[in-house]
């Protein structure tokens, strides 16, 4: 028995050893790729000026779809920011799902709303509209507000896509703050690329602590309290390191649901969000890959690491954790949805490499570490241990990830240095120290515990109660590469 | 003496206006950004107000909108810069109340033609 | 003290002596810990390196800026009736003063006399654009336009394109075919603005790509600048690049030349879709009555955008020819293709409307939707 316990100790460590030096080697890899990326996004876009977009009739159209859900505290104010971006051709609808307290009604009476006889074509199924309202004063003409019965986040977003009548549409959690070009930004890529362009998406930010003023942001700060000051770390990582990689790639699988923005007629022809999962996001971009490699169309999904839209982090733990336990059921979900793709050649860098990083990298890998401490618990006890060995090979994954991470705030300091106050610096880099230690743990924790509740019978959690999305919604963005390591 | 704000967010051109009307000999309060000159058009009034249309976090567009909505202010001129010639901007910010539009490049000659011409008019 | 000394001999110890007694993995794991320790540390200080750069970068060019923005500003105060050589010779001295060979001040300076040429018109104009060629800036203009990096042919270019240094035409328009497709644009768009006799002469020859963006940077050119003399651009449309075709089609559209009509009924039958429609449009913005027959010749082979910019034109025409035609549109099986023909029908001021009520007399109730759709003014169709 002892001896057996020797030998499964020693292929133990092997494997652990083996499995690091696999998952830091694609990080390396992953970080290579966005950093050239990065360098050739930087170099290109600082010779554009985006007036040119801005003023010219050529440039695409767009229709802003905000579902809004009991935000009667802040829906005016969200409305005027948007209605105050930079760019000339677009709408804003706002729908409105069945909010119970006085969402509509504020909207009704600030922006003295009428109903308009619109003929509603449910090119894409979702619940009953009530009614589309436009503003009787001229100065708000931009706006419509559609008002439905409750369907949940991507019901209402397939309502707002039903009401739009421009060609590209910005789909955005209405309460976050949207920077004023950020459709200038968004919209380029569609003129540029040499294929067409099926979505863009935009970097999610983090707003605690910041100073807003009239729904814009006034002043960017580090987040005072620590929870969020992690997700600041993690965020940069995973966007301006993850997405930027995929990118280059070609094989970018998410667009934030706080920010994307989308060829309306592809959605249309996907069948738009999909209300079966609460991974909406990620499986709307799967399901518009997928069909662009079966009609055999050579597209790109672009993402612009430019800083447009920024959101309040969850900054209590028991809603991050919620939060993240959601992610991980939406991973599982739309994984599962899409299992067909698993090292499918018909499906190009979506079915070889996207697809099976998500699997092993976002779904596989919390499990696989919770089960590498659990075994390592085990042995502990047994008393079967080689400590000098475990703690090297455990040091190891520490000072990697903090190199990681260190990488990701060069990057931030030599792209757009958002964070510029004395002690910021030293901040993060205390940040990157702690969270192997500190948050790390706890993002597996929250994984193994969206995958109990999704295989484990509570899986309806969540939507048994309400179709609201307000509480998990804050910042309903998956930036999940990176996170674990 | 004549009081005048002007507000752009490009300091090189905040600083040839500025040069410019007080050679004139105006009055001339600057703003840099489109905040400033909010808080600047709240707490003051002005003879006429230059105001740049494309400004940071507040717009010239919500400066004349503010001033135009105004009992007392109201009848303070406002010309707005504009380096876009869009029609519906143009159409948006008539429709808003504002007395004249000034297009880059312009000529600064014409300019200072043009306020005296506004600045008169208000006096009588 | 001791417990320090003690961790030091430890990692001393394993890193010298004890390492090649590890097995491999562990030894490697040893090695990725140190490289990653010094990683860190380096990325550290190099960041903290360059804030320190900048800082002082920053401070210089706000220095330098502040002086220059004043010398500058003192133009303002000019008449349109001072002389010009006047107002050079008051300037010329105070600039060629400054310390040029700094980059930082040569940057400045640079980027201030554009800003101003840019945004003031008269007199200013007419004098900075002698002192730039009296400080030589011209010159350095066109080292940028011959340098090997792109990033720095674009800047001389700029320069020269803003400054309207004409003799760089010849230049610059070997850049307007290059592969790099920023740098095609720009110097696309400054041949335009600078060369004297034919500033269309990159269009011949066009063999890349003109992407969408280029165009709308193209058009915005082309459309803005009032000194320009405008071609026919119907000369372009069999140009086998359909990009060059696209911008022309979009300068005949925004300059309504009616002379090219014949050339755009021709592109109906153009294999790129994209192509195709723009002409559709053209045809009921121009509303050329006589390509109705044609459109509708071609409409029922046409992908639905296609259909649907067809009924649109229709529409615009609106020579009642083809009211039968629009009417009949409503049994169609695509709400999208009912609606357009729906407001297509609206679109005749005499009795559109008058007929778009006749029809709701007798029709299904999920076309009376429709048509109160678009009856209603206060959806923008």
């Amino acid at each position: 028995m002892r001896e057996f316990l020797a030998t499964f100790e020693t292929f133990f460590n092997n494997g652990i050893f083996y499995y690091a030096m696999f998952v830091m080697g694609s990080y390396v890899v992953l970080t290579l790729l966005s950093a050239i990326e990065m360098n050739g996004y930087m170099k290109k876009n600082s010779y554009v000026n985006y007036r040119e977009i801005l003023v010219s009739p050529l440039a695409p159209s767009v229709s802003i779809l905000a579902p809004a859900y009991n935000e009667e505290a802040t829906i005016i104010e969200n409305i005027r920011s948007l209605l105050s971006l930079h760019y000339g051709n677009y709408e804003v609808i706002i729908i409105n799902d069945g909010s119970k307290d006085n969402t509509f009604q504020r909207m009704f009476d600030y922006y003295q709303l009428e109903k308009v006889d619109f003929a509603v074509n449910y090119q894409i199924q979702c619940n009953e509209i009530r009614g589309v309202y436009k503003s009787k004063l001229p100065s708000f003409s931009k706006l419509t507000v559609v008002d439905k019965v409750n369907g949940g986040k991507s019901d209402a977003l397939n309502a707002g896509i039903n009401v739009a009548g421009k060609d590209l549409i910005l789909c955005i959690d209405v309460d976050c703050i949207v920077q004023e070009d950020a459709l200038l930004k968004l919209a380029k890529p569609y003129l540029e690329e040499k294929y067409q362009v099926i979505a863009t998406g935009g970097v999610v930010r983090i707003a605690n602590s910041c100073k807003v003023e009239d729904g814009k942001l006034v002043e960017v700060n580090m987040p005072k309290n620590l929870w969020p000051r992690f997700q600041v770390l993690e965020y940069i990582r995973a966007f301006l390191m993850g997405r930027m990689a995929w990118s280059r790639l070609n094989g970018l699988l998410i667009i934030s649901g706080a920010m994307g923005l989308f060829d309306k007629n592809i959605v249309i022809k996907v069948g738009g969000y999909d209300d079966s999962t609460v991974g909406e996001d990620m499986e709307l971009v799967v399901r518009m890959r997928r069909y662009m490699y079966e009609q055999d169309r050579r597209f790109k999904v672009v993402y612009i690491p430019d800083p447009l839209c920024w959101t309040e982090a969850p900054g209590d733990l028991q809603i991050l954790g919620r939060q993240r336990n959601r992610w991980t059921r939406g991973t599982i979900e739309t994984l599962w949805m899409h299992k067909d793709l698993f090292f499918n050649p018909r499906y190009g860098i979506l079915g070889m490499l996207s697809y099976p990083y998500w699997f092993f990298f976002e779904w596989l890998a919390p499990i696989i570490e919770f089960l590498g401490i659990s075994i390592f618990i085990l042995l502990a006890l047994m008393g079967n241990i080689n400590w000098e060995f475990s703690l090297i090979l455990i040091s190891m994954v520490y000072f990697f990830s903090l190199a990681l991470s260190t990488i990701a705030i060069l990057f931030e300091e030599m792209s757009y240095q958002q964070y510029t106050k004395g002690g910021d610096l030293v901040k993060l880099l205390l940040a990157a120290f702690l969270e192997p230690i500190l948050y790390h743990p706890l993002t597996v924790y929250w994984s193994i515990k969206g995958n109990i509740h999704k295989f484990i019978g509570k899986n309806n959690w969540g939507a048994m109660t309400r179709k609201g999305f307000k509480e998990e919604k804050k910042t309903e963005e998956v930036p999940q590469q990176t996170t674990t390591i | 003496m004549s009081k005048i704000l002007i507000a752009e967010d490009e300091v090189l051109m905040l600083k040839a206006l500025e040069f410019k009307l007080k050679k004139d000999g105006y009055q001339v309060d600057v703003a840099a950004d489109g905040r400033q000159a909010m808080e600047k058009v709240k707490s003051n009034t002005y003879d006429l107000i230059l105001t740049d249309i494309m400004m940071p976090f507040v717009g010239g567009m919500e400066i004349l909108s503010y001033i135009k909505n105004d009992p007392i202010k109201k009848s303070t001129p406002v010309l707005l810069i504009s380096a876009v010639g869009l029609e519906n901007v143009v159409l948006e910010g008539f429709h808003l109340g504002a007395d004249d539009f000034i297009y880059k490049p312009f000529n600064l000659n014409e300019l200072s033609v043009r306020i005296k011409r506004y600045i008169k008019q208000n006096v009588f | 003290m001791n417990f320090f000394q003690t961790i030091f001999n430890y990692i001393r110890e394993t890193y010298t002596d004890r390492l090649f007694y590890f097995p491999s993995n562990i030894r490697i794991s040893l090695l990725i810990i140190l490289f990653c320790v010094i990683a860190v540390l380096e990325l550290y200080l190099y960041i903290s390196f360059r804030r320190a750069q900048q800082i002082k970068k920053k401070r210089d060019e706000a220095k330098w800026k502040e002086y220059i923005d004043n010398m500058l500003a003192n133009l303002v105060i000019f008449d349109e009736s001072d002389s010009t050589e006047e107002i050079v010779d008051h300037f010329y001295p105070k600039m060629s003063k400054l310390p040029l060979r700094n980059p930082i001040v040569n940057q400045v300076l640079t980027a201030e006399i554009l800003t101003y040429h840019k945004n003031f018109t008269g007199k200013i104009q007419e004098v900075l654009s002698i002192l730039y060629r009296r400080l030589n800036l011209d010159k350095q203009s066109k080292k940028k336009i011959n340098n090997k990096n792109w990033e720095v042919k674009i800047e001389g270019i700029r320069e020269a394109n803003e400054m309207r240094i004409k003799e760089m035409a010849g230049e610059i328009i070997k850049y307007t075919d290059d592969e790099n497709g920023l740098l095609r644009m720009e110097a696309q768009a400054a041949y335009i603005k600078l060369s004297e006799q034919y500033p269309f002469r990159f269009l011949d020859r066009a063999q890349e790509r003109i992407l969408d963006w280029h165009q709308v940077v193209l058009f915005e050119i082309i459309t803005k600048n009032k000194q320009l003399v405008i071609p026919s651009f119907s000369h372009w449309l069999r140009s086998p690049n359909d990009t060059v075709v696209m911008l022309c089609l979009k300068l005949i559209d925004h300059f309504m030349q009616f002379d090219a009509s014949q050339e755009v009924q021709r592109l109906l039958k153009h294999h790129n879709p994209k192509v195709v429609k723009k002409s559709v449009e053209i045809i009921g913005k121009l509303e050329l009555a006589d390509a109705e027959k044609h459109m509708f010749e071609v409409y029922f082979d046409q992908p639905e955008e296609i259909k649907l910019e067809i009924l649109n034109s229709l529409g615009k025409i609106s020579s009642g020819n083809y009211n039968e035609f629009l009417s009949s549109r409503i049994y169609s099986s695509d709400p999208k293709i009912k609606k357009e023909a729906l407001y297509a029908i609206k679109r005749n001021p005499a009795y559109g409307e008058a007929k778009l009520r006749e029809i709701y007399k007798q029709t299904t109730l999920e076309n009376q939707a429709l048509i109160k759709h678009v009856l209603d003014h206060r959806i923008k169709q």
